[in-house]
């Protein structure tokens, strides 16, 4: 049975990851190696939760409970007594290596190692655990208090037993679990490839503007943003990354190819709405 | 917003444009024909349909589009009295240049056609017939009508005249018009049609259950629908048409067809569902 949940990485998923476990009445370790970071996450849980609380969703007795269920800690060898640890520390593998290797010398046998990446194999650090089986992609959303889905990424080795969990858990926390497999960019970080890829491609043929295309998929499709409004707000960078990952992972697959006008905007500064501008400009 | 505007002003301005007694005359494939024709004699056009020969023998059930609309007249040629021609097939050359060609053998020379480029583009389409400056393309596809906008895609023969009247038809039917390069798939076509495709993919190669494609994808993306319900929704034949032409366009790998999504597209129609679910 799962009592206590280790959350490793206060950034916007961690503390966002920390407040769902929290809810569903879990006992929540969350660390991060920075203080400050940690204090920041503490802040942010409070104003959030206290929005919930304003907007009806939850009581204030179930925020102030919620809030006296985190824990948050600097040092790692606390993460020791969880049952299940989600880590969503930064993309960079080597980064997971050093943590998934510290993870398995103090966890307890029956414990669940996730990770939140999003771009990077899970078997790949699995491997870096003596018990693969036990470890599994726990994909969730940005913001994830909003977003609904988890995609449950399924490793080479992980068992049944842990995504059954898993799955289980994701739905304690109010989620909808999707069990996928071990693939570059899961489901839909590769599936909605082509809203940007081809989007871009049109652009970039003269077949129509960026206002245009925007347009017509919101207005003809019913899709709530356009390609350009999204990549604007996801930020130009990261959506490039993100494409680029793919496509290298699929070994350059044609399907995947970035696009020139990307590398230009990233190489340009201009990334969207943090950098005021993108496609579109803002004040 | 152009879009939501029940009457039109002409170039001029000076009078407003009436569907009153004006005709339509569609020809092409079904489910299209249907669709267009119940939005058309919605708006009050009279409206005069043939159905390719295939698409007659095999009506299916579809949603709502199973059969025609009451109000809908079946002609076997149209009529000289025709406002604004039609042309609705995606998944046929033959037949669409057939339609192309029975249009112009009756309609007079002043009459535009608004002919689907979803698949061919116009400009190639141009060169069929004797008058290419009264065709312009669209962008149709089953299901697309919901929206608020129509795309349409002039040839370079296309006559200015013909661009204003199209979109004059365009806001006869509440929808705003939309100007692109004539491509194949233009828009919007192009990019649902790829993200079913990408889906097929994934799901060929076992990265999740398609419910549970569709489910991540309007969970995670918030999409209005999932992409493989979405082709479903489309038609599988008509997404398989816009990717192998999108293929044979560009002759890039990047467009071939999901194995699984040709098969799909091949299956009889009870079969589909059972493939992609």
């Amino acid at each position: 049975m799962i009592k206590t949940i280790g959350i490793i990485g206060a950034g916007t998923m961690g503390s966002g990851i920390a407040q769902l476990a929290a809810l569903a009445r879990f006992d929540v370790i969350l660390h991060d190696i920075s203080a400050d970071v940690l204090k920041g996450a503490i802040v942010r849980i409070k104003d959030d939760l206290r929005h919930s609380v304003g907007k009806g969703h939850i009581t204030s007795t179930e925020a102030t409970e919620a809030l006296s269920r985190i824990g948050a800690s600097k040092t790692f060898g606390e993460l020791g007594s969880s049952d299940v640890v989600i880590e969503a520390a930064v993309e960079d593998l080597a980064v997971k290596k050093e943590i998934f290797k510290k993870l398995d010398a103090i966890v307890p046998p029956h414990a669940i190692l996730a990770t939140n990446t999003s771009s990077l194999s899970v078997t790949a650090i699995a491997s870096f655990t003596k018990t693969p089986e036990s470890v599994i992609g726990m994909h969730f959303f940005n913001p994830p208090t909003i977003m609904r889905l988890v995609e449950i990424v399924r490793g080479k080795q992980t068992s049944d037993k842990t995504v059954m969990i898993t799955s289980e858990l994701a739905r304690k926390m109010k989620k909808t679990p999707v069990v996928c497999k071990d693939t570059p960019g899961f489901i839909v970080n590769r599936v909605a490839r082509p809203f940007y890829g081809e989007a871009l491609r049109l652009l970039g043929e003269g077949i129509a503007s960026v206002e245009t295309i925007d347009k017509i998929v919101k207005l003809e499709g019913g899709f709530k943003m356009g390609p350009f409004e999204l990549m604007d707000l996801i930020g130009i960078d990261v959506n490039y990354a993100v494409t680029k990952s793919i496509y290298e992972q699929f070994f350059h697959e044609p399907r995947f190819r970035p696009h020139p006008i990307q590398r230009q905007m990233v190489e340009g500064g201009t990334l969207g709405r943090k950098t005021k501008k993108g496609f579109y400009t803002y004040r | 917003m152009a879009a939501r505007q029940k009457k039109v002003s002409t170039p001029t301005g000076k009078s407003v444009f009436s569907t009153k007694g004006k005709v339509v005359c569609i020809f092409g494939e079904s489910p299209l024909v249907e669709e267009y024709a119940a939005r058309c004699l919605s708006k009050g056009f009279q409206v005069h349909v043939r159905l390719n020969g295939s698409s007659q023998r095999r009506k299916r059930s579809r949603g709502n589009t199973t059969h025609l609309p009451t109000g809908a007249k079946l002609v076997t040629k149209a009529s000289a009295e025709t406002y604004c021609a039609l042309e609705l097939t995606n998944t046929s050359v033959e037949a669409k240049k057939k339609n192309l060609l029975d249009f112009e053998k009756t309609l007079r020379p002043s009459t535009i056609i608004i002919t689907s480029s979803t698949t061919i583009t116009v400009t190639e389409q141009c060169t069929w017939v004797s008058a290419p400056g009264r065709l312009i393309g669209l962008g149709a596809l089953p299901s697309l009508l919901q929206g608020s906008l129509l795309e349409f895609a002039p040839s370079p023969m296309s006559d200015e005249s013909t661009i204003t009247a199209a979109k004059e038809f365009a806001g006869a039917l509440d929808k705003e018009p939309a100007i692109v390069q004539d491509s194949v798939g233009l828009v919007l076509p192009r990019i649902i049609c790829m993200l079913a495709n990408e889906a097929c993919f994934a799901m060929m190669e076992g990265v999740a259950q398609g419910t549970d494609i569709d489910t991540a994808m309007k969970l995670g993306t918030n999409y209005p629908y999932g992409p493989l319900e979405w082709a479903e929704r489309i038609g599988l034949r008509q997404v398989h048409a816009v990717i192998t032409s999108l293929h044979r366009s560009y002759g890039e790998e990047r467009y071939r067809v999901a194995p699984l999504l040709a098969r799909a597209a091949l299956s009889t129609h009870s079969q589909v569902d059972s493939v992609l679910r």
